[in-house]
């Protein structure tokens, strides 16, 4: 067999294997028959290991011809030739999408091993592993698309689980709380993104990669646009990416994430979920190129995240916060290398980082055994040596910058009061002037839900005793 | 803003600070209510509701539930199903309902029987009721109105309907309501007209069963609808003390929510020990101090509700606010009366009282953790979260509601907008009425000639049998049920206990094993029993009397391995023997090094520049990172091996003996004197009974646990050791019981140990059930062979025991094989994973104090408590009684109760599911990313739980008992109040009494037959389930052993 032909059979698996596990959890959930633990645990592990065997064969393959772009289309879905639309499902395999699905499988293998053990006997057992197949799908999709509409496809497909772990147990508040912040975000960015894309198919008249890149293997492309347009385009790309990876002024929802069961919380945010942001800047590397201003951008935005998520890092006192907080540092140092035109380095660099995050989350309960551990060795309390640059500071000014990273960059506090809140006061005040109308109109009280009252919580249940 | 304008006169401000210190008095008396868990890292048992020891249990829990808003009992369909699958009985209910009702059982309620009856019915019968809306629906479009319930007896229905056809077709038929002659309603006749009417009056001769069946039930329903409108409704709301709770109800919007996320936030940061690398500013003037130095500057951004915050915290800085005066200044905006104080302080702190808790203890209780908290804490944290909630509070009332007027009338204000109807409830009444009368089997002929008052009556008695009534019976009759076993299988099994000594004492034992009380250990015990019959077995609480701060050779300070209750005078230290000093040095040095670099690695990772270098080489981790978590075992193993190389080296001794004279941590100062030493061994063998009749070799073997990636680890450790491990005590008594100096003192006080006994102190792991053996150096030579035997009957009876716990975990299947059990639970213990390394004490139900060879040989399931005492060698008083359960009925309560409280409310009072845990500031967990600090057990810890009062079964009379528990306050309080369930054993005649109502009354079994099972195994072997009780034949082991002996 020629190294085509053998793949050509196993990189259609790479995708089809968390797809049909996808198909099958999700099928099983719909019809109200989940599968046992036991079944659950087996499957996700068999759709891993194949999804897994087929990327390295795939990696062998083109180690052993010496390609370094290698592509399968699935389907021509839509094509309208007067418009030269086509729509097809296309996956590259190349040094960028390589390393990055080997990735993701192994990190969601081992954090499914973890996780199938952890949640055993939790009543959102099943529920966990459909949406961590979801996830999945999500990622492979992402990491190996072709096309723009590819990557956009499983770019939501990874928010949609996201946002629903966050809020897995949704017994309880705040997590529904936060999940639904997550989402928000996401949507923004996500519009961004979705702009990005008419944008493109109107400037190249498609959404394939090559058309836009160029058809040298990644990273060598290059972009067939004009430094204006670059930007243009570019800058939604950046919104995108900075909704994804929680770059400033975004940062605020990564903390929040935490909510979901601890090995969820590790995959998705301290590991995959959060890279890819910086993921799509890599990809669309050599349009970034095409403008100096754009670079300059990235990189300027990558380093603030960085010194925030340093700073903010250092005074959180929750294992969890503090590690969400330290990710942020290194994805915002790791677009700040994008941004300076580096490839392979912040590659290298976000796939260690998602290693070490995913095991320092994993273990993050067995934190006070550690400190334990390291207080015995080292045979005292365990001191915080502050930076250099802390005493030279001014105490003012120490304070501030406390309470700045105390209080996360007061971000979250920024959004909701500059964006959110003046966002909903106008649509209540339209909604009081489509009242007071309706009211003239009608000659009285127009509206029937006025007379229900405030929605408060409703007398329940009376207790009868 | 409304909040910050204060009228100050002189005589307000006096008048303020006099009342400043009856208001701290105030703050400390609520302080009582929270959670008194302090760090998580030494987590010990206690009773979650300690604070209202002082009241009979149901009260105490009746009065928790107002105040923390937890559950005090399992719901009631829990109960219903325990009476469906038999773990309670009806004669259970019954009994227990009986003499709950005493007098009142047998007073008839209107013709609807005795109050007995219609209580039992109500138990036994699931009452359902929804909101009107639904009730009218569920009337109106389900066959609840046309077709019997299922739990009605179809006899009894059948008698219903057959009635009720005769009396309509004799009354009614054909519009002759008018010719009735018995005295009917007034209101009967249109409501009979009009359903007539519906089911086609014309037709009633030609009508189905399921038409009268219909028919009977509508008509009932309506006449339950008259009945309930007649009946008077008695009902009082509870009220709502705080302004956030008013306002949650009229505007929907939880101040607390926007309150708490300013608070936890700095709590966090104020109490953290260490996980943050950057601390509080002028985090050591207090609180207070640093809230209004923090958010009282410029250069910060506050959110909209907070707007306003800083102005008021520069006032307060300026006028030099103290935070008493604070509070002060906070409930008179507010609002509170001098009346209400109390109780709205109380709810203030219990609003977050994770946190709150958790700055008392520190405040109180922990001055051995890094960074206390100084005294006037909590009074600080009240005064900062007032300032705060006024503005919580002030922007909802204003954006929801429009209020922009002063707080203090934001109460009435609230409650007048959010008087939000509460129906009168006469439709939910009549549904009960009607489910009632369907189970009682009440003819709708009978119903509707009931007088009003019987209707009230009726409608009064329910209301005095509400469902935290019934479940309070549910859970006595639960109760009963296993104490019946119980006391029947240890009155059956005790029968024999003179025989089982006899033949016991014929000659000495191979060896003697001293065990901790621990439930976990009854298993091994029994074990090791059936293994080797000619071993004996001892329960003393797990520090063995050697109460110390102890330091190991690679620890880095003193932690106290003794009950909480005890504060240790002494000090022991572990050192490397003298020919090891030098690799011990060596070797401490490379941890060191280790140490720092990790440390550095650890600190590193979250840092920006060197967080990039480390992640450069981050893809180093995934080794670990793969192999931990699908290879747990191997990767230990390898850790191990590297272990071995900085591990300290295997030989040390314990530097036990001072030569100073006052006990201290210094040098010289370090260790006991021999006549302490002595006093510890004295006490210690005589309140187990151990005073003759020694075995050549005993072995002291106290417990610990070891597990990964468990933020609760230590609460899975020896209670009676502060969530420590309890080898080294062990090892500490082995020492001082071997001392020839310490026997020859102990000899001139009568106690003669033979000279060829030798003690081995030893650490059996709970979790993984490893046995480790300590100085076996010293060993003399004589004592190998018989020792190895021990060792020999020990691993078999681990390797059983890791059997027997396995049957309990769902990952092991029952067909393993004893030594694959083992594996299993090494596994366990070493898996990132994990989320239950082992069950601990779930399933504790049980204590028994006395001799062993009462319960020798009795399946207990591991759900019993074991201490030993021997009431033949104690005095008429029972002073070494005295002594036993002054340590045993505390501990013991406080582990049972714990799970109770975590069990019958798992969010609530324990810490809910344990997969979002988050350890904050080293102090605790909290839900996710940012919640209340949550004490107590998690949900995996408590879930194959039964919530049950432990039993106390106490070898002794009651005259002694009843004498030594009233010497004793704080076992009075707990066995008087009924906190914990006691019963003597007679020493002799082996009855049994039960204290009930302040007194010790005669049990009389329920049967004296108990189940027998040539072993352990055949009586467990395939179940998952909690099992009764049952006689080890060991006769048929005796065999059995030395055939595995041969084999082997």
């Amino acid at each position: 067999m020629t190294g085509d032909q053998v793949f050509n059979a196993v990189g259609p698996l790479v995708v089809a294997s968390p797809a049909v596990l996808l198909a099958l959890l999700g099928m099983a959930a719909l019809l109200g028959k989940p599968f046992s633990e036991r079944t659950t645990a087996r499957l996700v592990q068999a759709a891993i290991v194949v999804g897994l065997t087929c990327s390295l064969t795939v990696l062998a393959i083109m180690l052993a011809s010496d390609r370094r772009l290698l592509s399968l289309t699935l389907g021509n879905w839509i094509v309208l030739p007067q418009e030269h639309f086509r729509f097809t499902f296309k996956f590259t395999f190349d040094r960028l999408s390589v390393p990055f699905v080997i990735l993701s499988f192994v990190l969601c293998g081992t954090t499914s091993a973890f996780a199938s053990k952890y949640l055993h006997r939790e009543a959102g057992y099943h529920r966990f592993f459909v949406l961590f197949a979801l996830f999945l799908l999500g990622m492979v999709a992402s990491s190996l698309a072709g096309t723009i509409e590819t990557l956009f496809a499983g770019w939501e497909l990874v928010g949609l689980s996201s946002a629903l772990l966050v809020g897995f147990f949704h017994e309880r508040s705040t997590p529904v709380t936060n999940g639904l912040r997550v989402w928000t975000v996401y949507r923004c960015s996500d519009a961004a993104f979705l702009v990005a894309m008419v944008l493109l198919h109107h400037v190249t008249a498609g959404g394939d990669f090559i058309r836009l890149l160029g058809s040298r293997p990644w990273p060598e492309g290059e972009a067939l646009l004009t430094s204006g347009q670059a930007l243009s385009i570019g800058m939604l790309l950046l919104v995108a990416a900075a909704g994804k990876s929680a770059l400033v002024p975004f940062c605020g929802w990564l903390p929040r994430a935490m909510e979901g069961p601890t090995p969820s919380s590790a995959i998705f945010y301290g590991a995959l979920s959060v890279h890819l942001g910086a993921f799509l800047l890599l990809r669309v590397g050599p349009l970034l190129e095409q403008s100096f201003l754009l670079c300059a951008m990235v990189a300027a935005l990558g380093l603030a995240t960085a010194v925030f998520g340093a700073l903010a890092a250092r005074v959180q006192a929750d294992v969890k916060s503090a590690l969400a907080c330290a990710s942020l540092a290194q994805v915002g140092l790791i677009v700040a290398e994008i941004g300076c035109g580096l490839r392979y380095v912040p590659l290298i660099h976000i796939i260690g980082h998602a290693c070490l995050r995913t095991l320092q989350l994993l273990r993050a309960p067995t934190l006070l055994l550690d400190y334990h551990a390291l207080e015995n060795a080292i045979g005292n309390r365990l001191s915080n040596v502050s930076p250099a640059w802390e005493p030279a500071t001014p105490e003012r000014w120490r304070r501030r910058l406390y309470r700045f990273a105390l209080e996360r960059g007061y971000f979250d506090v920024i959004l909701d009061d500059c964006i959110a809140r003046p966002f909903a006061r106008i649509f209540q005040w339209c909604d009081a002037a489509e009242r007071r109308w309706t009211d003239f109109l009608a000659g009285g009280p127009s509206r029937e839900s006025d007379a229900l009252g405030v929605p408060g919580p409703v007398p329940v249940a009376e207790e009868l005793q | 803003m409304s909040t910050v304008e204060i009228q100050r006169s002189p005589t307000n401000s006096d008048r303020r600070r006099s009342a400043l210190p009856s208001l701290e008095r105030l703050i400390e008396h609520a302080a009582h209510l929270l959670p008194t868990q302090g760090p998580i890292s030494v987590f010990v048992h206690h009773n979650t509701l300690h604070a209202f020891e002082d009241l009979p249990f149901a009260e105490a829990l009746q009065q928790a539930k107002q105040v923390y808003g937890c559950e005090p009992y399992l719901a009631e369909d829990r109960y219903r199903a325990e009476l469906d699958r038999g773990r309670i009985r009806c004669d259970d209910l019954a009994v227990v309902l009986q003499d709950d009702l005493g007098d009142r059982a047998d007073e008839l309620i209107g013709l609807l029987g005795t109050r007995f009856h219609l209580r039992l019915a109500m138990l036994a019968h699931p009452l359902r009721t929804a909101p009107n809306e639904e009730l009218r629906w569920v009337i109106a479009e389900t066959d609840a109105a046309r077709r019997f319930r299922r739990d009605v007896a179809p006899d009894a229905r059948r008698r219903v309907i057959e009635s009720t056809r005769r009396w309509i077709m004799r009354d009614f038929r054909n519009g002759r309501e008018h010719l009735a002659v018995a005295p009917y309603a007034p209101q009967l006749a249109p409501i009979l007209a009009e359903l007539l009417e519906s089911f086609g009056q014309g037709t009633i001769d030609q009508w189905s069963d399921a038409t009268w069946e219909a028919f009977t039930l509508q008509l009932l329903w309506r006449i339950c609808v008259n009945g309930a409108g007649a009946s008077a409704p008695t009902r009082t709301e509870s009220p709502l003390r705080r302004h956030r709770d008013l306002l949650l109800q009229a505007a929907g919007e939880d101040a607390d929510e926007l309150t708490h996320d300013v608070l936890i936030r700095f709590c966090a940061a104020f109490l953290d020990q260490g996980l943050a690398h950057w601390g509080l500013p002028n985090r050591d003037r207090g609180l207070f101090a640093a809230f209004v130095e923090l958010f009282g500057s410029r250069g910060g951004v506050l959110p909209h509700w907070l707007r306003g915050l800083r102005q008021e915290l520069v006032r307060l800085r300026d006028e030099n606010t103290q935070p008493l005066e604070s509070i002060e200044e906070s409930l008179e905006l507010l609002g509170v009366g001098d009346d209400e104080r109390e109780p709205f302080i109380s709810a203030t702190l219990l609003a977050l009282r994770g946190w709150a808790g958790m700055i008392w203890q520190l405040e109180t209780n922990a001055e051995w953790t890094a960074r206390p908290a100084p005294r006037g804490t909590l009074v600080e944290y009240l005064a900062v979260r007032l300032i705060v909630e006024r503005f919580a509070l002030a922007h909802i009332a204003r954006e929801c509601l429009g209020y922009r007027g002063p707080l203090r009338q934001l109460r009435s204000f609230a409650s007048r907008h959010g008087s939000c109807s509460v129906a009168s409830g006469d439709l939910q009444r009549a549904f009960v009425f009607f489910q009632l009368a369907q189970v009682l089997g009440l003819r709708p002929e009978d119903l509707q000639s009931l007088p009003e008052n019987t209707w009230s009556r009726l409608a009064a008695e329910i209301e005095t049998f509400p469902e935290i009534e019934r479940r309070r019976v549910f859970q006595l009759a639960y109760e009963r049920r296993y104490r019946n076993e119980t006391l029947d299988a240890v009155a059956a099994h005790a029968r024999h206990a003179p025989q089982r000594q006899a033949r016991l004492h014929e000659t000495a034992p191979d060896f003697q094993v001293m065990c901790c009380i621990d439930d976990r250990e009854e298993s091994f015990r029994r074990h090791l029993e059936e293994v080797h019959p000619r071993c004996e077995t001892f329960g003393y609480a797990g520090f063995f009397g050697v109460a110390m701060y102890y330091r190991g050779a690679a620890d880095a300070g003193f932690r106290p391995l003794c009950p909480v209750v005890i504060k240790p005078q002494h000090y022991v230290e572990e050192l490397p023997v003298f020919t090891c000093e030098e690799s011990h040095r060596r070797r401490a040095r490379t941890r060191r090094l280790l140490g720092v670099a990790l440390h550095y690695v650890h600190r590193a990772s979250r840092l920006m520049i060197a967080g990039a270098l480390t992640s450069a080489m981050g893809a180093l981790a995934s080794a670990p990172l793969v192999g931990r978590i699908l290879f747990p075992r191997s990767a230990a193993r390898l850790r191990g091996l590297f272990g071995r190389f900085v591990r300290p080296p295997a030989a040390t001794q314990l530097l036990l003996q001072r030569c100073h004279p006052a006990p201290g941590p210094d040098d010289g100062h370090v260790g006991y004197c021999l006549s302490e030493m002595a006093d510890v061994v004295e006490r210690t063998l005589r309140q187990c009974g151990l005073t003759s009749g020694f075995a050549p070799i005993v072995v002291v073997c106290g417990h610990g646990s070891s597990s990964l990636n468990n933020p609760h680890e230590s609460a899975y450790n020896c209670g009676a050791c502060s969530g420590g491990r309890g080898g080294p005590n062990a090892r500490a008594f082995a020492h001082m019981a071997n001392d020839p100096r310490v026997r020859s003192i102990l000899a001139d006080r009568g106690l003669l140990l033979p000279a060829e006994t030798y003690f081995v102190g030893a650490q059996h792991n709970t979790c993984n059930d490893a046995v480790d053996y300590f100085d076996l150096d010293r060993l003399p030579l004589v004592h190998k062979s018989r020792f190895s035997g021990a060792v020999c009957a020990i691993d078999e009876a681990r390797r059983r025991n890791a059997h027997e716990r396995c049957r309990r975990f769902e990952s092991a299947g029952l067909a393993v094989t004893p030594h694959a059990a083992l594996v299993h639970v090494e596994e366990r213990s070493e898996d990132l994973s994990q989320a239950r390394p082992e069950y601990n004490h779930a399933g504790c139900a049980v204590a028994v104090v006395g001799r062993r060879a009462s319960t020798r040989g009795l399946f207990m399931d591991r759900r019993s408590f074991l201490a030993s005492y021997d009431p033949t060698q104690d005095d008429e008083q029972g002073t070494i009684l005295a002594q036993v359960l002054a340590a045993a009925i505390p501990v013991c309560a406080g582990i049972s109760l714990e799970y109770y409280f975590s069990c019958v409310d798992p969010h609530g009072y324990g810490c809910g599911s344990k997969l979002p845990h988050n350890i904050a500031a080293l102090l605790g967990v909290m839900e996710g990313a940012q919640s209340d600090l949550r004490p107590g057990l998690s949900a995996q810890m408590v879930e194959i739980h039964e919530p049950m009062r432990v039993l106390f079964i106490i070898e002794t009379t009651p005259n002694v008992l009843q004498r030594t528990i009233s010497a004793n306050p704080v076992l009075d309080r707990l066995v008087r109040n009924e906190w914990v369930q006691v019963a003597t054993l007679d020493p002799q005649t082996k009855t049994v009494c039960l204290y009930r109502n302040s007194r010790f009354e005669p049990y009389q079994p329920e049967s004296g037959e108990l189940p027998a099972a040539s072993c352990s195994v055949d009586w467990y072997r395939g179940w998952r389930d909690n099992l009764g009780y049952a006689s080890v034949i060991e006769e048929e082991w005796v065999a059995g052993c030395d055939a595995t002996g041969a084999a082997q």
